[in-house]
């Protein structure tokens, strides 16, 4: 029986009162004793010194707690604040030290603020808040919106009206609601977040704080794994200033939101303002791994890791990007893709075609194959079938050569071709060159017996060294594979062969080795030895451009990296390197950086042509046939596309009439063109066509319902033709496909103002603003298709959202359109919002608002628009009204003028036959207003 | 990494140690400066508001201010970081707004309530919170008002009980989810136990809570961002933190409390550089900081397939005792973390460091 039960058994009615019987004050019992709640007790008793001091039994019960759990409220004692005893002497200097420093600084920045003009720009600011609302404190209790000052109302801001939770105005306005519990609330302040700050005015020191701040932001909500929110509070940061720690930070929110290419770009920021960021290298590199990129990623951690060698992730993730880098190397070497510089020539002379000058055009299929492996795939399948019997030619011809080694090579092909792994499938790739080599070292790692293959006009010993160390380098052990090249580059030179072939590859194989350990030095100059030797071979070029990359002699991995194309323009590494490369040289040499390039050495033609010559095949002629059919179709399209690019230039150039021919002219070849009228519509604005301008715009939309840019235009057309309220809706439009189009927000609000400029003090002479524009770019005249989704979908609840601010949802908005239109004398737009309303909730959203002209401006829009359209509509409103608040009153104080245009109204509705209501029902109504 | 070896932990210093001749209620720090507002009440029965700066582990006295009436509360929230005018609330019921250069004159003064203002906030101010700069006052008349400097004599907003209703006295009031433009909130904590959220914006009440003993502080984690998270000190030592992303149809925002002091928690603030890690003040001279860890899931459906929040845990990083009386005040330093300025009712103030608040 546990100590506990006895306890509980014993003393029951003692615990339930929370007293600790004595003999609980235990060493044993502590021990044993597992109630946490009951032990806190024991603590506070023992601590009382209610039963006597026990200092060590008291501590006792402390651990025994602290054992249950750490976290327990009975441990924590007070403390008195921590002194310079509780500190080391460093840490405690270090805390004075910052503070002074501190001190210092601050008093400095209070001066230059001090220095500042106290530029307060009221212009800046949200107006002041409307009116002296008063919130009831009752939850769900109407409220009751006892304006102070009963001015003229300002009508809603319209961009509200977007954002308008209906739901949540329902329940407030509708007495009957009251028991309805609130929606749900999800405080996703995402798309309302503004991304880019106003800076203007700012100070350096200001904009720097600021972005802090937004950056402190960004880090707490990304701890908070809101990565959506962290990357909004990292681009205002940005936006207020461009720091390689936001852009890192972004980044890394971007990667874990799976945003590859916006970390890409992120990081390279990060790296353009802070080079060899280590963060910055190693998100890059996750990106790129991501990205399938593995060789840049692999750069990157190795740039990483040379900065800091001890850098665990760093560390982790070069292992697996090596061995992707290994699997693909594989699948590649199969597939016949790519050139993978690591990887090991066996028989690299092959690969040059200088030495095969005997010039059997029969044998040159199979030559070609071989040399332009790299990208020439299909030519190579389509061959397969009389693949063998090439191999052979070209035996027969290399035997004619008199290189007995390398003859004996090709039979060992030729016997290995019935059960060699890759032989056997449908030739996916020649059985010479590099494939043979990996053919030749798989079989080779297969059994184990294949050192000893013969390499070239090497002597066994030496091929036995080579071949080793091949293997070695296979297996990743660099360094041993390098201790057996030396071996037998030292025995090459030592026996006096005069084979400069052989020797170069060895020369280059050991290059290899040295760039695999990251001695690019050693790299070099095995390359260079190697090239002296074969002037133009593909792979020690590439070795020696990479290591002249990784020491960052750009000028000269320039130089060998264009080189390599020059002999074969497939290498997709080179490609990816020059591209590199040429950002860092134009950063480093500024606009003129070709000048410092050393001369580009010209590859004879020799060690080229066989790279460029096309494969000669069957279904590249069919193509070719397809592509002349074509032709015509094509030219059409690219008088088409020659006429856009003249367009888009002469608009870049400001000449806007021109422009507007060319995409005139374009729109006559291919008249279903949304882009092209999108760009007109931008001439027709600059030239403040805006009608046309419209037009234009309305075709695109045509083609392209959620064409945003389409949109705009058409707002700032309806902007130029002062319909602001179509302008603004047009704007709302934008922002609802798209939130971040800063210019339609900016547009809105100053749209909004000039709307309500015009419809409170109706002053029609206002000046014209400025109309903005923002500039065509090609790239996006083509719907991204990406996106075009997505579009298409927002598209269609579009229609609707159209409607939404005519549609009030409680008395305080209906109060605000019926003012506005009462305000413009609007009769139209008051049928409208008659129409829109439902009769019974009229009374509802009149409230206590109801006074002579606006019942008078309500029988006006009854009696001359809604009526002919739906006198059941007018009869139901008419109806509902007498239940409006002061109805009687109003109707008491009514003019002459105003009691005849009831009587009118009611004269036409009797007029009117109608099933829903008769004229006995319409005399009986009229009764109540006349 | 662990957080109980004891040299990881925050380590909180009393730096500087100032007794004063006067009962202090609040005491702030003028943004961008080393120099901070004492605030209270001279035995007289006057106001005072003293700056003080701090030098080389000293504090020494800048200007003294006398008033008419004594100065409760007061704060920097929404002026510009060119003008630093600080808005204070009195015993009477006053909203002033002082230039601390030329004190003699308000530069903005109101009636705001009919008597005495317990609480004061701004918002819109030194770059914190998108959209206009607002003051709230809260009083013991039971209203809470809103007022912008720009409009003279009348607030902006008025949360009043409705005719009939009990009137409570207001201790607390802050600003929240001022992100953008439009989006603003008012909090308000009551002698009774209640918290009300006001939402500016659509000028309603938003959300209410009774959390049975009376609302000593309530305070956002941030006024400038959708709100976050809320935590109100009650008169009894507890706390209660909400999460305020998501907001349950009946059951409001999910919370965590967490009983700290064995007396009231007079009030806490939140470091301004990390709105997850907030010091909580005592009625017995202590002083907590608290950093609140959030779930690994924010919200979660509940039975109906609504969404509910999901508090997070707290994790008490430091305890120490400062005084035998309440600490009234707290203030984070805006530009040096860790630096923070208390006043207690032992008529001192003291200038704390807290360390390695980074690593937290």
């Amino acid at each position: 029986m546990s100590v506990e039960m006895v306890s509980s058994l014993l003393t029951p009615g003692e615990r339930v009162h929370g007293k600790v019987p004595v003999e609980h004050l235990d060493y044993d019992y502590i021990q044993n004793c597992s109630d946490l709640r009951y032990l806190e007790k024991i603590v506070e008793v023992l601590r009382s010194g209610e039963e006597g001091v026990y200092p060590h039994l008291t501590e006792f019960c402390e651990k025994r707690i602290e054992k249950l759990n750490p976290k327990s409220r009975a441990l924590r004692k007070e403390r008195p604040p921590a002194t310079a005893a509780d500190f080391s002497f460093d840490e405690w200097s270090q805390i004075s030290e910052e503070l002074k420093s501190w001190e210092t600084e601050v008093k400095r920045t209070e001066a230059e603020l001090r220095e500042v003009s106290p530029l307060y720009d009221v212009e800046d600011l949200p107006p002041v808040r409307g009116s002296n609302s008063l919130i009831s404190q009752k939850q769900n209790s109407v409220p009751s919106r006892t304006e102070t000052k009963r001015k003229s109302a300002l009508p809603r801001d319209y961009r509200e009206w977007d954002k308008f939770d209906i739901e949540k105005e329902c329940s407030k306005t509708d007495g009957s609601n009251k028991g309805k519990d609130f929606p749900v609330i999800i405080n996703q302040c995402l798309p309302k977040i503004n991304r880019k700050l106003d800076t203007a005015g700012l100070t350096e020191k200001e904009r720097a704080v600021l972005a802090s701040r937004e950056r402190e932001k960004g880090n707490e909500a990304f701890k908070a794994n809101d990565y959506d929110e962290a990357v909004a509070y990292y681009t205002r940061s940005v936006s207020a200033m461009p720091t390689a720690a936001a852009y890192n930070n972004r980044a890394q929110a971007e990667i874990k939101l799976q945003l590859w290419h916006g970390a890409l770009g992120d990081c390279e920021r990060a790296l353009e303002l802070e080079p060899g960021n280590v963060k910055a290298l190693l998100r890059r590199a996750t990106v790129q791994k991501q990205l399938g990129n593995l060789k840049v990623a692999a750069d990157d951690l190795g740039n990483v890791l040379r900065e800091e060698p001890e850098n665990a992730s760093a560390k982790k993730m070069i292992q697996e990007v090596e061995k992707k880098l290994r699997e693909c190397a594989q699948e590649s070497q199969s597939k016949g893709r790519k050139i993978l510089i690591e990887e090991v020539e066996d028989e690299e002379l092959r690969a040059k075609p200088g030495l095969c000058v005997s010039g059997e055009s029969a044998a040159a299929p199979a030559e070609r194959g071989d040399m332009g492996n790299a990208q020439k795939k299909t030519a190579g399948r389509a061959e397969g079938a009389p693949q063998g019997e090439a191999d052979t030619h070209g035996t027969r011809r290399r035997g004619k050569r008199g290189s007995l080694d390398q003859c004996r090579t090709q039979e060992a092909h030729e016997k290995k071709l019935p059960n060699g792994a890759q032989a056997s499938g449908s030739g996916t790739a020649d059985q010479t060159g590099r494939h043979n080599s990996s053919a030749d070292n798989t079989a080779a790692s297969g059994t184990g017996s294949r050192l000893d293959a013969p390499c070239g006009a090497l002597p066994p010993p030496l091929a036995r060294l080579k071949n080793e160390g091949n293997q070695l380098f296979k297996n990743g052990q660099f360094g041993d594979a390098l201790e057996k090249y030396s071996q037998a580059i030292a025995g090459c030179i030592d026996a006096g062969i005069d084979s400069p072939e052989d020797l170069s590859i060895l020369y280059s194989n050991r290059a290899a080795c040295y760039l695999k350990d990251g001695n690019s030095a050693d790299c070099i100059q095995d390359c260079t030895r190697a090239l002296e030797l074969q002037p133009f071979t593909l792979k020690p070029l590439l070795r020696r451009a990479m290591a002249y990359e990784s020491l960052e002699r750009y000028h000269k991995a320039y130089v060998d990296y264009k080189t390599v194309l020059q002999i074969d323009v497939g290498v997709q590494a080179a490609h990816d390197s020059i591209h590199r490369i040429t950002k860092l040289l134009i950063e480093q040499d500024g606009p003129d950086w070709r000048e410092k390039l050393p001369d580009i050495p010209l590859v004879p033609l020799s060690a080229q042509q066989h790279r460029h010559e096309e494969p000669r095949s069957a279904e590249l002629a069919e193509a070719r046939a397809a592509r002349a059919a074509e032709g015509a179709a094509k030219r059409a399209e690219a008088r088409f596309s020659a006429l856009k690019e003249e367009g888009n230039n002469f608009v870049k150039k400001g000449q806007f009439q021109k422009a507007l021919e060319k995409y005139s002219e374009c729109l006559a070849l291919k008249p279903g063109e949304c882009a092209i009228y999108t760009n007109r519509a931008l001439c027709y604005l600059k030239l403040e066509r805006f009608a046309e301008a419209r037009q234009d715009c309305d075709s695109a939309l045509q083609f392209e319902p959620s064409n945003k840019k389409a949109y705009y235009r058409r707002a700032m057309a309806y902007k130029g033709l002062e319909n602001y309220l179509a302008c603004s809706s047009d704007l709302q439009e934008v922002l609802r496909l798209d939130p971040n189009v800063q210019e339609a927000e900016q547009e809105l609000q100053e749209v909004t103002v000039l709307l309500r400029q015009t419809l409170v003090a109706s002053s029609p002479d206002k000046p014209r603003k400025n109309i903005t524009i923002r500039e065509t770019n090609d790239s996006d005249d083509e719907a991204d298709p990406s996106n075009s989704k997505t579009r298409q979908a927002s598209a269609d609840d579009s229609a609707e959202r159209a409607s939404l601010p005519l549609r009030p949802t409680n008395a305080y908005e209906f109060g605000q359109v019926l003012n506005a239109a009462h305000s413009r004398d609007d009769v139209n737009a008051c049928a409208e919002l008659l129409r829109r309303v439902k009769p019974e909730t009229l009374p509802l959203f009149l409230s206590n608002k109801l006074d002579g002209e606006t019942f008078h401006f309500i029988t006006r829009a009854l009696d001359g628009h809604l009526l002919q359209e739906d006198p059941g509509l007018v009869y139901q409103h008419l109806c509902h009204l007498p239940a409006a608040d002061r109805f009687s009153v109003v109707l008491m104080l009514l003019g002459q003028n105003e009691r005849q245009q009831i009587t009118h109204l009611f004269d036409h509705l009797s007029a009117v036959e109608s099933e829903e209501f008769t004229g006995n029902d319409v005399r009986d109504l009229a009764a109540k207003y006349i | 990494m662990k957080m109980s070896t004891p040299s990881e932990k925050p380590q909180i210093i009393s730096h500087i140690h100032k007794s004063l001749n006067y009962t202090v209620f609040d005491s702030k720090w003028i943004p961008c400066s080393a120099k901070f507002v004492c605030m209270g009440n001279f035995a007289r029965g006057t106001g005072v508001m003293q700056i003080y700066e701090v030098e080389r582990g000293e504090v020494h006295l800048v200007k003294e201010i006398e008033k008419a009436k004594p100065i409760k509360c007061g704060t920097f929230g929404a002026t510009s970081l060119q003008q630093r005018h600080i808005a204070t609330g009195d015993f009477d019921g006053n909203l002033h707004i002082w230039n601390l250069e030329v004190p003699d004159v308000p530069v903005y003064s109101v009636k705001a309530h009919k008597e005495i203002v317990n609480c004061i906030d701004g918002v819109g101010g030194l770059g914190i919170g998108d959209g206009a700069p607002e003051i709230v006052t809260g009083s013991r008349d039971g209203t809470v008002k809103v007022w912008d400097p720009r409009q003279k004599d009348l607030p902006v907003a008025n949360m009043e009980p409705v005719e009939g209703e009990a009137r409570r006295d207001c201790w607390t009031v802050a600003f929240g989810h001022a992100f953008n433009d439009q989006d603003r909130c008012v909090c308000a904590g009551y002698d009774n136990g209640d918290i009300k959220l006001f939402d500016l914006r659509n000028m309603s009440l938003r959300w209410e809570k009774n959390i049975k003993n009376g609302v000593c502080c309530v305070e956002f984690d941030r006024k400038d961002i959708s709100m976050n998270k809320l935590v109100a000190t009650s008169l009894e030592g507890n706390f209660h933190v909400f999460d305020m992303r998501t907001q349950h149809p009946t059951k409001g925002f999910a919370s965590v409390s967490e009983k700290a002091h064995k007396s009231t928690v007079w009030q806490v603030r939140h470091l301004p550089q990390n709105r997850d890690v907030f010091m909580t003040t005592g009625g017995a001279g202590n002083l907590h900081l608290w950093k609140y860890e959030y779930p690994a899931q924010r919200s979660r459906k509940d039975a109906e397939d609504v969404d509910m929040g999901v508090a997070g845990t707290l994790n008490l990083l430091q305890n120490i005792t400062l005084s035998t009386q309440p600490i009234a005040s707290l203030d984070w330093s805006p530009d040096k973390q860790g630096l923070c300025v208390c006043s207690a009712f032992d008529q001192a103030v003291r200038v704390l460091i807290v360390t390695k608040l980074n690593r937290v």
